[in-house]
């Protein structure tokens, strides 16, 4: 046994042989590092870092769905399920399995075989993929903590800090992942104001994905539009809920080069756990929308809420059914509404409606798990007033601007 | 006498950086496009790749008071990143634009529209980006000293 001088001698004599002392001399990774986290050199560096992500997230999803697989549906696949479907044209069973008969492209069909597989495989994959891939490289290479700290000033006015970056950033991803990652927030306030604006503002990557496709020269303003009501519900927000927003202590590791294994490994994880959770949501959304459309439940709520959606929010009644549809999936919810007739101005409408009514169902139960019962409670009466005033005021916006 | 050269270079070089992010701007701006020579102002992004490309000009400028020294070199390192991400995301987009074979064509693309997808015109990164590469000279210059 050693005493405690005897201790301290070890100490020093392991630290002479292991430990090289002298100046240390600032390397080009520490000045690197330095910029990142600056807010005058680190804010356009933050710029440039979305800027490529956004366009490597078009450009990936871009070549395999546009390059490949809308072909493989649209030229192949559908023609070939619409001439070898065993039941007839005018059953049910056709109407829920392959769609519309006359339909000529996967995303009008809207069967389970026809849609739900296009829109779960050959939408949705490439873009998961694209969007993992590129987070998990800025995880890996350190710069993520770099923007959490960056960031950190903002997210203190709407209650949160530098770290709810993580699950917003994962969001963009899928909502269920960052319901769980909400746990690195210390307050129960903090886990609230993140969990209730994940679920309303922040669209996921399969919804990205379909965006992309349906809205391609509107998708940056949709976005704007709900970032700027991210912020202004998280500062609400903040100033009605009781509790604390502490700071943020937080360890930056050094910048290094993500190792091929790691990604690979991560990717795989990541996309696997999405896809096997998100393929079944589609295609039960698909059969449960037809049949609510076969048992004429949508042209019921759509003669109901046809005020609502008319009057208040400006889009046509018939968008009900995908409203319906994005309880289950929102990607296919934004598929379905390419299918109706509309103006631009409706269809930004529609996809802002999409993207912050309702949370998907894998969502609520995540929601329900993490913030428990009030929570819940709590994120939905947040989310109806959102819905009513955000989208009236979208409408708004229209009639102002001469275009509605 | 390397870093009065350097310093000189890139005074220049990011006044053209930043001259052609202020161009991008005003065009991404006033929503219209422009074409002389091999370069073309238009496209997806114009005023996030004019916003950068801003900054990037600045960082450039802001670098040349000394090169030598870590930080300024720092500034210098990152303003030639910007370009290349700008520049890179543009080479992979037309790399997976030049692959496919289009809607009405086979699964991949014929040889004379592959390689038509490479001819100019370029967007400004594109033509800054062999220029911004001096700067890998003075990251390993630093390494040996």
């Amino acid at each position: 046994m050693l005493s405690v001088d005897e201790r301290w001698n070890l100490i020093e004599k392991i630290s002479k042989k292991t430990i090289k002392f002298g100046k240390y001399r600032h390397t080009l990774k520490d000045a690197l590092a330095e910029i990142t986290v600056k807010p005058l050199t680190g804010i356009p560096v933050a710029i440039a870092v979305l800027y490529g992500f956004w366009a490597f997230f078009g450009a990936f999803a871009g070549f395999f769905t546009d390059g490949f697989l809308v072909k493989l549906f649209d030229v192949h696949w559908l023609p070939w399920l619409q001439e070898v479907f065993p039941v007839g044209k005018n059953s049910w069973l056709y109407y829920i399995f392959v769609g519309d008969p006359l339909a000529e492209n996967c995303f009008e069909a809207f069967g389970m075989l026809t849609s739900g597989l296009f829109v779960a495989i050959g939408v949705v994959l490439p873009a998961i993929v694209a969007f993992y891939l590129v987070l998990i490289v800025l995880e890996d290479s350190g710069y993520l903590p770099r923007l959490a700290v960056l960031i950190d000033t903002v997210l203190h006015k709407i209650g949160l800090h530098g770290y709810a970056i993580v699950p917003s950033i994962l969001s963009l991803g899928c909502n269920v992942p960052a319901c769980t990652a909400c746990r690195i927030l210390e307050t129960k306030k903090q886990r609230f104001i993140m969990m209730t604006l994940l679920a309303i503002f922040i669209p996921c990557g399969a919804q990205l994905g379909i965006m992309l496709e349906v809205i391609p020269e509107t998708v940056g303003w949709v976005i704007l539009y709900l970032l700027i009501g991210y912020f202004i519900l998280g500062f609400i927000l903040n100033k009605i809920i009781p509790g604390k927003s502490p700071e943020l202590l937080l360890d930056i590791p050094p910048y290094q080069k993500p190792m091929l294994g790691n990604v690979g490994r991560k990717l795989w994880m990541r996309t696997s756990s999405f896809f096997t959770m998100a393929v079944p949501f589609v295609l039960l959304g698909v059969i449960v929308v037809n049949v609510l459309y076969l048992t004429g439940v949508i042209d019921w709520l759509a003669t109901g809420l046809s005020p609502l959606l008319s009057g208040w929010f400006g889009v046509p009644k018939e968008t009900v059914g995908p409203l319906i549809a994005a309880f289950l999936r929102k990607d296919l919810a934004v598929a379905q509404l390419s299918a109706i007739q509309m103006t631009k101005y409706q269809m930004i409408t529609s996809v802002v409606l999409v993207s912050i009514y309702f949370p998907c169902v894998a969502t609520f139960v995540m929601l329900l798990r993490e913030g428990g019962g009030k929570g819940l409670l709590g994120s939905l009466a947040a989310l109806v007033l959102t819905v009513f005033l955000y989208g009236g005021l979208l409408h708004l916006i229209w009639i102002v601007l001469g275009v509605a | 006498m390397k870093n009065i050269f350097g310093s000189l270079y890139f005074s220049i070089f990011g006044l053209f950086v930043l001259g052609l992010g202020i161009a991008e701007l005003i065009i991404g701006i006033t929503g219209r496009s422009f074409t002389w020579s091999i370069l073309e102002i238009s496209g997806e992004f114009l005023l996030w790749r004019g916003l950068i490309l801003f900054f990037a000009g600045l960082f450039y400028l802001s670098s040349v008071k000394n090169l030598a020294e870590i930080h300024h070199l720092a500034k210098n390192v990152m303003a030639s990143v910007m370009i290349w991400i700008i520049a890179g995301m543009q080479i992979f987009a037309t790399i997976t634009e030049s692959i496919p074979g289009g809607e009405e064509g086979g699964w991949i693309n014929t040889w004379e529209d592959f390689l038509s997808t490479y001819s100019p015109p370029y967007i400004p990164s594109l033509i800054l980006l062999p220029f911004s590469l001096v700067t890998i000279y003075y990251i390993y210059a630093r390494k040996k000293t």
